[in-house]
């Protein structure tokens, strides 16, 4: 019988959905904050073997100098196996060696793009946005060549969007059959969203969102009121099990002690 | 095609024309500047995000002044928030009239202020890119080919705002992105170890610096640590950068300080957020403060090492301390308080 904990943080909820999420021996192309605490919470527990790749260039690190501020930190080389730069990271996500890639964005659209670019008219006001974004730093191409996508986006109403302003990350595309592979890309797209609310995943046919389990506290009706477009509904949603007393207290003792990126 | 920067045919023939012997290129850092950065070049800026950010050069450019510069990198934090926020004080002094970049910002620090000011107040031209796509356009440019094919970037909108095309595979008749290759004026890089002759041994990641250095027209390293031309030749597979791409070399201790410098020191987060917290308020309306920052680390002091002695000693030595080392040997150092 699992020991729950029934006081945790909606971050230390979605950075243990997101690690038990994690297969064990994949290799995971990891994002700054709570990717990469949930990719270390899954070393820690379910996945002893996974192998995390950061962009700027390290591969297979294991991060006991501290969590990093950045994916380009001196911290995120650590034991690492094998280190170049960027080019070789890429490269690796062309030839099929990155097996899940962790990326977010501002705006998500039911087909899982993301936009992490601008908010504003595109592409009349490009140069004059509303809102200017950091762009699309490594998340565009690891949206286009990671196998899979876990896509991680704070759940409100005017991030979750029927059409994005400006697509900066690909997902389903417009959800028509084969829309990636006709694009060129080799990836897979999107395969879970996980939010505060919920883990969602995409429709076979359709490509459009769909809640395979609400988080402890929500229901269908609750997602759905956060949400600016019509999710679809798997026929077993379930209820998300909360995090363990023992998933807390790694993420709290060991992972994340100064609370960086999981805040309490 | 409009070539930012050298076109591939100009980048060739100045390479051929160029003297490439070996010889002593140290340099002060205001001769540098003052003989490879040109009104309206293209820089390409090394480093990563905050990481081995080219520090000290771009603030020996804000001393200097220069105007409509073009800025192109895959990811970085400080070095364009340097010129920027230079540029949003004193426009008639330094000007960047256009970045070619895939993220600028701080990660968990947050975005940039300086570049939501000069994009959302419409002062720069932006071009958007990928990590991928901006690190392959500089090994294009090292590689000496007009162009490289990458399998990122199809079917959003950053392909319709840059100058990419999409293509079909004329061998796989799939779908390909083509990306023209970068060619920057001058290189900007910071580096751990570098001899006299510009020969670089970059510790830790090498970012896109390799490529920059071999793209660029000329090249501008600074290096924590300048050492003996024997210790390259004794073990050369380590060198990351071939002396003749490099034009200049400056020893500078801390040139990309308060970004990490891998197995240097690690970052001074509380430098780095003090100026950061400076271009949010400049963003909200405050100018003078960041003005006055200007005028204390950059405008005030006459070169980097002036600018480290501003640093108190204890941020100095916390970054030195926390870099390199596991957790446990972290726990026993007392972090100095803003």
């Amino acid at each position: 019988m699992t020991d729950y904990a029934t006081d945790y943080s909606p971050g230390e909820m979605i950075v243990t959905a997101g690690a038990r999420q994690l297969e064990n021996n994949k290799v995971i192309f990891a994002g700054t904050g709570l990717p990469m605490v949930g990719i270390t919470l899954a070393q820690l527990t379910n996945g002893p073997g996974i192998i995390p790749v950061f962009e700027a260039g390290a591969v297979g690190p294991t991060l006991d100098r501290g969590l990093p501020l950045s994916v380009g930190d001196s911290r995120t080389t650590s034991r690492a196996n094998f280190i170049q730069g960027l080019n070789s990271a890429f490269e690796l996500t062309q030839r099929g060696f990155i097996d899940i890639g962790f990326i977010g964005g501002a705006e998500i659209d039911p087909y899982g793009n993301l936009n992490s670019t601008m908010i504003g008219n595109f592409p009349e006001n490009y140069m004059k946005p509303v809102v200017r974004l950091p762009g699309s730093g490594g998340a565009g191409d690891m949206s286009c060549s990671c196998t899979y996508t876990i896509l991680i986006v704070q759940h409100e109403l005017r991030r979750f969007v029927e059409k994005l302003q400006y697509c900066t990350s690909i997902g389903h595309m417009d959800g028509s059959k084969d829309a990636r592979k006709k694009a060129g890309l080799q990836g897979k797209g999107p395969k879970w969203v996980i939010t505060t609310k919920a883990l969602m995943g995409f429709d076979d046919e359709t490509k459009r969102m769909k809640i395979l389990a609400t988080m402890p506290g929500e229901t269908v009706e609750s997602v759905q009121a956060v949400t600016g477009f019509d999710l679809m509904v798997d026929a077993d949603v379930y209820e998300f099990a909360p995090p363990s007393k023992e998933e807390i207290r790694l993420i709290r003792d060991v992972i994340d002690p100064t609370q960086i990126f999981c805040k309490r | 095609m409009l070539w930012t920067g050298l076109s591939p045919d100009e980048a060739r023939t100045y390479i051929e024309q160029k003297d490439k012997s070996k010889r002593d290129k140290r340099m002060t850092m205001t001769e540098a500047v003052q003989t490879f950065v040109k009104d309206g070049d293209n820089i390409g800026v090394g480093g990563f995000v905050n990481s081995r950010q080219p520090v000290a050069i771009a603030h020996e450019i804000i001393r200097q002044g220069r105007k409509d510069l073009i800025l192109s990198f895959q990811s970085a934090g400080l070095v364009p928030d340097y010129l920027l926020g230079a540029m949003a004080l004193k426009p008639d002094h330094l000007s960047v009239q256009r970045m070619e970049f895939a993220y600028c910002g701080h990660e968990y620090a947050g975005t940039s202020s300086m570049l939501r000011y000069m994009t959302e107040n419409e002062k720069i031209f932006i071009e958007d890119w990928t990590n991928f796509s901006m690190s392959a356009r500089f090994k294009a440019g090292a590689m000496g080919v007009p162009f490289l094919p990458i399998r990122s970037g199809l079917g959003g909108d950053i392909e319709k705002c840059n100058r990419s095309q999409t293509i079909q595979c004329p061998f796989s008749q799939r779908n390909i992105l083509l990306i023209p290759a970068c060619h920057p004026d001058v290189g900007i890089l910071h580096v751990q170890e570098a001899d006299i002759y510009g020969n670089c041994r970059i510790k830790g990641q090498t970012f896109t610096c390799p490529e920059i250095a071999m793209a660029s027209k000329n090249v501008i390293v600074t290096c924590d640590k300048l050492i003996d031309h024997e210790i390259i030749a004794m073990d050369p597979t380590r060198t990351s950068i071939p002396f003749f791409a490099v034009d200049a070399v400056v020893e500078l201790p801390f040139g990309s300080y308060p970004t990490v410098c891998h197995d240097i020191h690690y970052y001074d987060k509380i430098h780095l957020e003090h100026f950061k917290g400076l271009t949010d308020a400049f963003r909200k309306g405050d100018r003078d403060s960041l003005a006055a920052y200007y005028d204390a680390y950059i405008y005030g002091v006459a070169d980097t090492d002036q600018f480290i002695d501003k640093i108190p000693y204890n941020q100095l030595k916390y970054a030195r301390q926390t870099e390199s080392r596991n957790l446990e040997l972290q726990t026993h150092l007392t972090p100095p308080i803003a």
